[in-house]
């Protein structure tokens, strides 16, 4: 059998025309996909049933039970952390946020280590973007800033940039002009028309001299900047005015190094700018599939897109106080539930210390790092290959994830709303 | 089956001609009906003000643009915040709350129904995530046409039958209500940086006018028998000068429709605007009001403005970058790919400030110099004019020239010249009150016959008992008690139940969701024709088979089937 | 009235305690009073020894002195109008938030947020501070609006930010984006500091030390005196349209 237009769950471009050849209820092939999304839909081995960790070994243990201990830990819990959510659908983040609040715990999503800062910035001067056709049908100069999408987001240069075909382009490859911006020259910065290699740390630097002289205030510049010299930024400031239509995609290159979320306020404010000249528009190129979706969840039902504490019955947002990484690295938590993401991976050291401390239970299909730092581990249904629910975007756009495969597993939505229930009880 | 009876309640429910008789009504399974049994619960109006529940017929509630102005608005959010309680979960936001945020305070002021004014078809998903987290009022979108290129290539080859199979595929897939044309070809340009001046203007590359988008669309609106009419956010929003604009579209509508209007002109107070600038701004509420006197296929909505902070946002693009020009605060922006835009800023209207003062009077004024309040209905274009919490406030200024006066003392000195405000006398009366919040919203929206906006048997039991004896408030004196009143009903039944009492929400709730399907013939089946999938496969960035939304997405299902004339 | 708090031993690891009940006014009509730790509502003697010494009609005269392990108390001070906050050791973050009046001295370091949004009064760290002292909300466009905060040991990184009035007075060094979107009021740092006043739009930033990472839209206007210090006068920041006074000693580019 094959499945046409499924959606993959790998990264932000949220590709949802691969097909899937499924025989016997396993994948055999992928088409259309990228690697990172072909080796997602092959699968790896799946933990077969919950687990609980009993002394130096694992045991095996019923849903009813696994899920039972999770309720517990959180009821018993004073500062519980719900953390993760951006590998899974929307349906189990909206459980997610009204569990937090009937527990009066954390939830926090991995947009705290990744575009928690360019959420902070558009908090500050907002976010001039587009839905990723518009730039596909238009843009005639296309900015990658600190990102590196042959590497992290393979099909975006073919599906929307660089190789993709756009209706008011007669020809688009060669009508459509790339630059790329980054401290190092990337694979990206090989098919680029024009690179521009900044020292580390000096992207705001540079942003702070392009807004200046797309002002016209060219003289107050020093020679070079950061690296890049004087006569270059002028350079790049006129393509960028003359272009028809522009758009920039910022990675963690630029969200993650020094200035942090100042970077991207700066490189919004340029955009802002620019569109006093011509039309500009960017964009975060939003890494896991779904991040995006529970910035969405959390927004509509907390007010806030991640880093929400009902410690006191209201939210309260405070990046940098309410997130993840602070809240470990601080040991303010004594229990944590994660869900979709695999923090074992991606945090500093002095957070996985506090996790080895306090309890923690993880939904996952796979057993993975921070598998190690677990009691209990509930397998569930992968979203987009096992299991359907929404997705959102990188550009905001919601998809149903399609189901490629039955499987048993309950879905992250089911184990998780049982969980509520029992918590509901209790309360 | 449970039975309700609202015993001793002073109605009125302008849809049948009731008004302020004191009477009984029964429901029995969430409809009104003759009679019920003695088992049925009571529930003592005590002489109260009774009204079917409250329709707003123009608000931003749900959607990508709506929770983008939260997203953006930390500062927003903490404004007003509430924790979990009882059957209500926590709560955020001020000028644009989270949905159920939106929800309870809707349903506490007695609103059971409401119309999000703009949804993008390739975001539609979103809204109706949104709707299911709006669980104390029945929901339904507006569908934004203004820039979707398949209508903008059908109307310039002159094929307004082809424009009717877009809409009809559109809604369909996206299980939209009305046909929504927000900035008609201005959000199109605006995706180039550009936007339209007024309906005379080509839209780049397709070549054609907002005119002719706005008379096809209306017409190919009629040929399907959607519910609703063609619902315009008029081009040059927000401009000095921009009402003869106004008068312009307003002039390029017959009547086509026997049961409702032809068009519903959406928030006008913000295209009723004379002067050549800033300097010379004033109002011209009385031309586009005597205008509608004259042309009964027209209805209209306020567009309130009221004085604070609050967030504007709207799919009209170029618009909003003016705005963020002027104000240099923050702005958003979002262009849909072949179909539309929006931006997002927030805003301060002031007293002290002239310009604002002036857009205060005009909104009131439009609601005033209209004779029919069939024809005005009472909206801010929540959040844009104001957080729709104002309403009790805009009724009272409405019923009490007192209060108007006492508000007016208080505005920009200058706009006494700007304005006819201080001269019109008119008070509106209760029954007018329900015209513009209610039974005038039912029927502009074309749903009356689905059992809403008013209290027959057979009709949803949304019903709003207000603690107000309209007999004994005198509301041109005492406007405070008509706020009062309306800020909080004693009870809000929606579908039969209690869903809210003095202030606090009972249940969880679940909305409904109106959607309409039109049937085509085949050969005008979207979902088939060759040019229409292969347009859709090139340009657009989500396969066809990816694009409707699925029945998951609505919590309780009401499609409403029309027979197309194609 | 002097009312002392001294910190019990914490019963539960590290989670924090939220004090926002701790403001002078409010040991007026006694000390039953809660304070939060996590999601649980404690009495303030399950987390405090209190005693009192005398009595007050007023806040301005009452005083509160904190000790004990105060490093993880927050929210001490919020909505502060008057009287006086004496902290012996470290505390927690958000001290003083939302300040109008009164006198918060800390003798140890202070941790994030500290004087934030605030709008009068007087806050003194005889240590250091961590980031976001004086600065202002998420999203939001006024930072602190006036009162003063004078930090004798080093400041964090985003100090000032979005300083709308008042003045802030650093003595040691502060760390990068010290007064980014400085609007107005007083920024004055004794060391050195990163990227100061960086997107300024008005106000004054002082640095007596060398200014690192200097942003390149400034424009140097030329030398000035300043209470005995020769310092190099820039206006900007140009890129935004800024109309601000940096005042350096010294400064390097990143170029």
């Amino acid at each position: 059998m094959i499945v046409k237009d499924a959606v993959c769950p790998f990264c932000g471009c949220l590709c949802d025309d691969i097909e899937v050849e499924v025989e016997g209820n396993r994948v055999v092939a992928v088409t259309n996909a990228c690697e990172l999304g072909m080796t997602k839909f092959m699968g790896e081995k799946r933990m077969k049933n919950p687990i609980l960790r009993d002394g130096n070994r694992w045991k095996d243990i019923t849903y009813d039970e696994a899920i039972r201990y999770a309720a517990d830990m959180l009821l018993s819990a004073e500062r519980p952390l719900l953390y993760g959510w951006s590998g899974t659908h929307g349906e189990a983040q909206c459980v997610g946020v009204h569990m937090a609040e009937l527990i009066h715990g954390v939830i926090d999503n991995t947009s705290s280590v990744c575009h928690g800062p360019s959420i902070l910035a558009i908090q500050e001067v907002g976010h001039p973007g587009c839905t990723l056709g518009v730039v596909k049908n238009r843009a005639d100069l296309v900015i990658y800033w600190g990102s590196n999408p042959i590497d992290a987001h393979p099909r975006h240069l073919s599906r929307y940039t660089r190789y993709a075909e756009g209706f008011f382009l007669e020809n688009a490859f060669r009508d459509r002009k790339v630059i790329v911006v980054d401290v190092r020259k990337t694979e990206t910065a090989n098919i680029a028309d024009e690179f521009i290699q900044i020292k580390p740390g000096g992207d705001y630097a540079v942003l702070s001299a392009l807004r200046a002289i797309v002002q016209g205030k060219v003289d107050t510049i020093p020679r070079t900047v950061a690296g890049v010299t004087r006569a270059q930024l002028v350079r790049v400031a006129n393509l960028c005015k003359s272009a028809k239509f522009g758009a920039v995609y910022f990675g963690l290159g630029l969200t993650m190094t020094q200035g942090k979320y100042k970077n991207i306020r700066n490189a919004i404010e340029l955009i802002s700018e620019l569109n006093r000249h011509t039309k500009f528009t960017i964009s975060a190129m939003r890494g896991h599939y779904n991040v995006y979706g529970s910035n969405e969840v959390n927004t509509w039902m907390t007010g806030y897109p991640f880093g929400i504490d009902f410690s006191r019955g209201i939210a309260f947002y405070n990046p940098g106080e309410t997130t993840a990484v602070d809240i470990l690295a601080r040991k303010e938590c004594d229990a944590a539930l994660i869900v979709g993401s695999d923090p074992a991976a991606h945090f500093p050291r002095r957070c996985l210390e506090h996790l080895a401390d306090i309890p923690v239970v993880q939904l996952d299909p796979y057993p993975n790092a921070t598998t190690a730092f677990c009691n209990v581990q509930i397998p569930v249904a992968v979203t987009g290959i096992d299991a359907e629910g929404t997705a959102y975007r990188m550009d905001g756009v919601p998809i149903r994830t399609r189901r490629v495969l039955s499987t048993d597993y309950l879905s992250d939505e089911e184990v998780l709303s049982r969980m509520y229930a029992l918590m509901q009880e209790a309360s | 089956m449970t039975e309700l009876l609202v015993k001793n309640a002073c109605v009125i429910d302008p849809l049948r001609g009731i008004n302020g008789e004191v009477m009984d009504i029964a429901i029995r399974n969430g409809k009104i009906v003759e009679e019920v049994s003695d088992a049925a619960e009571v529930v003592d109006a005590r002489g109260m003000l009774t009204m079917p529940g409250g329709i707003d017929s123009h608000t931003h509630i749900c959607g990508t643009k709506v929770n983008f102005g939260r997203y953006m608005s930390p500062e927003d959010m903490r404004a007003g915040r509430t924790p979990r309680q009882g059957a209500m979960h926590a709560t955020s936001g001020y000028s644009v709350p989270t949905t159920y945020g939106n929800s309870y305070r809707y349903s506490v002021m007695g609103y059971t129904t409401l119309l999000e004014g703009a949804m993008a078809p390739l975001e539609a998903r979103h809204t109706h995530e949104e709707f299911s987290y709006t669980p104390l009022q029945d929901t339904m979108a507006n569908t934004l046409f203004d820039g979707n290129w398949g209508i903008l290539e059908a109307i310039r080859d002159g094929d307004t039958k082809r424009v009717a199979a877009i809409i009809a595929w559109t809604l369909s897939a996206v299980k939209g209500f009305g046909v929504k044309l927000t900035n008609p070809g201005g959000t199109e340009a605006w995706q180039w940086g550009k936007n339209v001046t007024c309906i005379r203007d080509p839209v780049p590359y397709f070549e054609v006018t907002p005119a002719e988008i706005i008379r096809s669309v209306v017409e190919a609106n009629e040929l399907l028998h959607l519910p609703h009419s063609v619902h315009l956010h008029c081009n040059n929003l927000g401009t000095p000068g921009n009402y003869t604009c106004t008068l312009g579209s307003f002039g390029l509508i017959p009547d086509l429709n026997k049961k409702r209007q032809t068009l519903y002109a959406t928030h006008v107070q913000f295209h009723a605007y004379g002067g050549s600038g800033w300097k010379d701004f004033c109002s011209k509420s009385e031309p586009i009001a005597n205008y509608v006197n004259m042309r009964p296929q027209i209805v209209i909505d306020m567009g309130q403005v009221m004085f604070g902070r609050t967030t504007t946002m709207t799919a009209d693009g170029p618009m909003e970058f003016n705005l963020y020009r002027l104000h240099h605060d923050k702005w958003s922006n979002h262009d849909v790919e072949l179909e539309t835009g929006s931006g997002i800023i927030p805003v301060i209207y002031r007293r002290k400030n002239l310009v604002n003062s002036i857009m205060w009077a005009i909104g009131l004024e439009l609601a005033l110099l209209t004779k029919s309040p069939w024809q005005c209905l009472l909206t801010t274009d929540n959040p844009n004019g104001a957080p729709f919490v104002k309403y009790p406030e805009i009724i009272a200024l409405l019923m009490s020239k007192r209060y108007r006066d006492a508000e007016f003392a208080t505005v920009h000195p200058d706009t006494e010249s700007r304005v006819p405000l201080p001269a019109i006398e008119r008070e509106l009366d209760w029954h007018e009150i329900a015209v513009m919040t209610r039974a005038g919203g039912a029927r502009a929206l074309g749903i009356q016959d689905l059992g809403k906006g008013h209290l027959a048997p057979g009709a949803d039991a949304d019903v709003a008992i207000y603690p107000l004896r309209i007999d004994e408030v005198d509301p041109a004196a005492e406007y405070q008690k008509v706020i009062d009143g309306f800020s909080q009903t004693e009870y809000t039944i929606k579908r039969g139940r209690v869903v809210a009492r003095r202030g606090e929400c009972l249940v969880h709730g679940s909305n409904a969701t109106f959607w309409v399907r039109p049937k085509v013939p085949e050969n005008y089946d979207m979902g088939k024709d060759p040019d229409f999938i292969e347009k859709f496969d090139r340009y657009y960035t989500v396969r066809m088979r990816n694009y409707p939304v699925q029945d998951e997405y609505l919590t309780r299902s009401r499609c409403i089937e029309t027979e197309a004339d194609l | 009235m002097k009312v002392t708090l001294a910190m019990k031993p914490m019963t539960k690891g590290f989670i924090p305690i939220e004090a926002e009940s701790i403001v002078p006014k409010n040991f007026l009509s006694g000390t039953d009073l809660s304070v939060w730790r996590g999601n649980r509502e404690l009495r303030l003697d399950e987390a405090f020894s209190v005693s009192v010494e005398g009595s007050a009609d007023r806040a301005e005269d009452v005083e509160v002195v904190l000790s004990g392990d105060t490093c993880r108390l927050k929210r001490v001070g919020e909505y502060m109008d008057a009287g006086r906050i004496t902290v012996l050791g470290g505390i927690g973050m958000h001290c003083g938030n939302f300040m109008s009046g009164g006198t918060i001295e800390v003798h140890g370091n202070a941790d994030g947020w500290l004087g934030r949004e605030m709008a009068g009064g007087t806050i003194v760290c005889r240590g250091d501070v961590a980031d976001y002292c004086a600065s202002g909300y998420r999203g939001g466009r006024k930072g602190m609006k006036g009162g003063t905060v004078e930090v004798f040991g080093r400041a964090g990184d985003f100090l000032a930010e979005s300083l709308a009035g008042g003045t802030v007075v650093v003595h040691g060094d502060a760390g990068d984006m010290a007064g980014a979107e400085i609007h107005s009021g007083t920024l004055v740092v004794h060391g050195n500091c990163s990227r100061p006043a960086a997107n300024m739009k008005g106000g004054s930033c002082y640095v007596y030390g060398t200014a690192r990472g200097m942003i390149p839209t400034f424009r140097k206007v030329g030398t000035v005196q300043h209470e005995g210090r020769t310092l190099i006068q820039f206006t900007g920041d140009l890129a935004n349209r800024g109309k601000g006074n940096l005042f350096v000693k010294d400064y390097e580019y990143l170029d």
